[in-house]
């Protein structure tokens, strides 16, 4: 095996990695944060005003986009990371989906 | 100090490296005219103030100007009212109504009526959508060019507030990871070194500006994104999600409805009592009057009032729009307090910067241009330091560009706007040539003077030459003088003369001061700071 054989998979396996990071740190997380938005109006309490579930989450948008843009980068394992913001999409994408097919 | 584990700083410092500089120019550019808008009322007032001016914003008389102007409208736009300040001492007074266009949008149409305050005279009249009705509005021409340019970038609904809500979220990442970096983050509040090597020192005067400024950078970036995708995405979505696609049922469940549905007419309460009413017990000044249902029964009247004396959020208060009864006093959000409604009544004067008056205003403003500066010496420092590049020298010339020569650009446009103004001429069409003229030019100027200390001193000469002569080309094109402004109690129009006087001499001793020192330094060393090659 030469110098150049061993080098050229390291650096495909790197651009691949960097993809998908940039993936999911990216559309990923952005769409991750914008279903938690809003199926968090669904188990978020309403309180005194029956307002709070569906303002707290427009308001805080920004920081879980910010949590979750960070966590996707900083993950030093890409599979976890993964994971959990498609967890957080399929939960939050479930629950809205019950609430526009009800 | 934050302790992480070198290859983590060494990844942040490459999020913060690179958040910056994919989209650092649109963020210095929503930056900049944030600053400036800090004081969007008073350029309103100082650009476009009528001679006279009347005790409140909301005179006595306002009753009866409103029944004549809705006599004069077509009954269709008569189901919600509108009426705000809209600087100069004029009040606008917008009936408008909910449709739908040909695609099945909803869309609000209706006429707006301009009245200068004193004697309650129309002075202007417009209709059509409110979207080009904001575009339309010639006395607060100025002021509405740098707001459209720091909400959305002059770009369409909901793009451009998609772009500056993406922008916020860039600044956040940036802060946030700003943070993190710091290993010393005490010790780099008060570290300056001023030595030969000007790349270490302007390395350090970046870090000092960016570490004092973090935790208002933080909240400007997090109030303006929720500014901006909250009405570009996250309502809309929400209508979708939680209301079945019914936008108006959403915002009568988050603002809360006080008078149950009655469809039939009734005539409009005494708006002047109201006023009268609503003053003693607030004891402040409403800054915004919306009446729902006008000339109904169901017909209610919020009036929003400045925060009382050392409180930060405001609350509203609601009468009856058919017999002027007082209903109830509420938050901005819901019908009584919530955590929720606390939460977002925060987020206005936060990124505002307006909840303590001209103070609060002048502090957000001298914060704001920090995070203008940290925001261009931070791309002034990653495009030199790879100068030796070709792609990273072209961006160095954008950023010269756009870092120097967008302030003069919106320095240019009071020219347009004044010269306009006295020539009978477009007003808002004017101040765009004079912006994109100017922008022209100085793209013109980076190319040939080549030399980053050149072309900032020659940003400091023009943009002193520029304030120094705006006053003058106020009261030149017609302007209200000094003398008759005090007497008329309008503060405002000297004072911000005096501002842009003060500015152009700091200005101009600060280009006096790096000619001097170029004139000291060997000509090697000067030709050695520059960004091209064979500078």
């Amino acid at each position: 095996m030469t110098a150049a054989e061993t080098v050229l998979p390291a650096a495909s396996f790197a651009r691949r990695r960097f993809w998908l990071r940039t993936l999911l740190a990216g559309p990923l997380a952005f769409a991750a944060a914008a279903l938690l938005m809003l199926g968090g109006t669904a188990w978020l309490p309403a309180g005194r005003a029956q307002i709070d579930n569906l303002v707290l989450p427009v308001v805080l948008f920004p920081l879980i986009w910010t949590a979750l843009f960070l966590y996707a980068l900083l993950d030093a394992r890409l599979l976890r990371a993964y994971g959990v913001i498609v967890a957080l999409l399929a939960l939050h994408g479930a629950l809205i989906a019950t609430r526009l097919w009800k | 100090m934050v302790k992480l584990p070198q290859s983590e700083t060494k990844k942040l410092l490459a999020i913060h490296g690179w958040s910056g500089v994919l989209l650092g120019l649109l963020l210095y550019a929503v930056i900049c005219t944030g600053v400036a808008a800090v004081f969007e009322d008073e350029i309103k007032d100082w650009s476009s103030a009528l001679p006279t001016r009347a005790a409140a914003e909301f005179p006595a008389g306002l009753d009866a100007a409103m029944r004549r102007v809705a006599a004069e409208t077509d009954p269709h736009f008569l189901h919600d009212l509108s009426i705000w300040p809209a600087g100069g001492g004029r009040l606008n007074l917008l009936f408008h109504t909910h449709e739908t266009d040909a695609k099945g949008r909803p869309v609000e149409r209706g006429v707006e009526y301009e009245l200068d305050g004193n004697t309650m005279q129309t002075v202007a009249r417009r209709e059509g959508r409110l979207d080009d009705l904001g575009s339309a509005r010639r006395s607060s021409a100025l002021a509405d060019f740098l707001v459209e340019l720091h909400v959305r970038l002059h770009l369409p609904n909901p793009y451009g507030l998609f772009l500056t809500g993406v922008l916020g979220l860039v600044m956040m990442i940036a802060a946030v990871t700003g943070f993190l970096i710091h290993r010393h983050l005490i010790k780099e509040l008060f570290t300056l070194r001023r030595r030969r090597d000007r790349l270490l020192t302007a390395r350090d005067a970046h870090v000092v500006a960016g570490t004092w400024n973090l935790p208002f950078a933080f909240i400007l970036a997090f109030t303006g994104s929720f500014f901006s995708f909250a009405s570009a995405f996250a309502l809309p979505a929400m209508a979708m999600v939680a209301f079945g696609g019914d936008r108006d049922r959403m915002f009568e469940t988050l603002i809360g409805r006080t008078v149950a549905e009655d469809s039939r007419a009734a005539a409009p309460a005494d708006l002047d009592a109201v006023l009268r009413d609503v003053r003693q017990r607030a004891g402040e000044e409403p800054t915004f009057i919306s009446i729902e249902h006008y000339g109904r029964v169901d017909a209610a009247i919020t009036l929003f009032m400045e925060p009382k004396r050392g409180e930060l959020t405001p609350i509203s208060y609601v009468y009856s729009g058919a017999s002027g009864a007082f209903l109830q006093d509420k938050p901005l959000l819901g019908l009584q307090p919530s955590f929720g409604g606390q939460l977002y009544a925060l987020i206005g004067p936060l990124h505002f910067g307006n909840f303590a008056g001209p103070l609060s205003k002048a502090v957000w403003f001298a914060l704001g241009f920090a995070g203008a500066y940290v925001t261009l010496t931070g791309l002034l420092l990653w495009t030199q330091r790879r100068a030796g590049q070709p792609a990273w020298r072209r961006m160095g010339i954008v950023v010269h560009w756009v870092g120097y020569g967008l302030p003069l650009a919106l320095l240019a446009c009071p020219y347009g706007y004044f010269i306009a103004v006295a020539s009978g001429a477009d007003a808002i069409t004017a101040q765009a040539i004079a912006f994109l003229g100017v922008a022209a030019l100085t793209f013109a100027a980076v190319l040939l003077l080549r030399r980053h200390d050149a072309i900032q001193r020659a940003a400091l000469l023009a943009s002193g030459a520029a304030m120094l002569g705006m006053p003058l080309l106020r009261l030149v094109c017609g302007g209200l003088g000094w003398s008759s402004a005090l007497r008329a109690g309008i503060v405002v129009v000297p004072a911000v003369d005096l501002a842009l006087l003060s500015a152009a001499l700091i200005c101009l001793l600060l280009a006096a001061r790096s000619i001097r020192s170029a004139r000291a330094l060997p000509v090697r060393e000067v030709r050695a700071a520059g960004w091209a090659p064979g500078a």
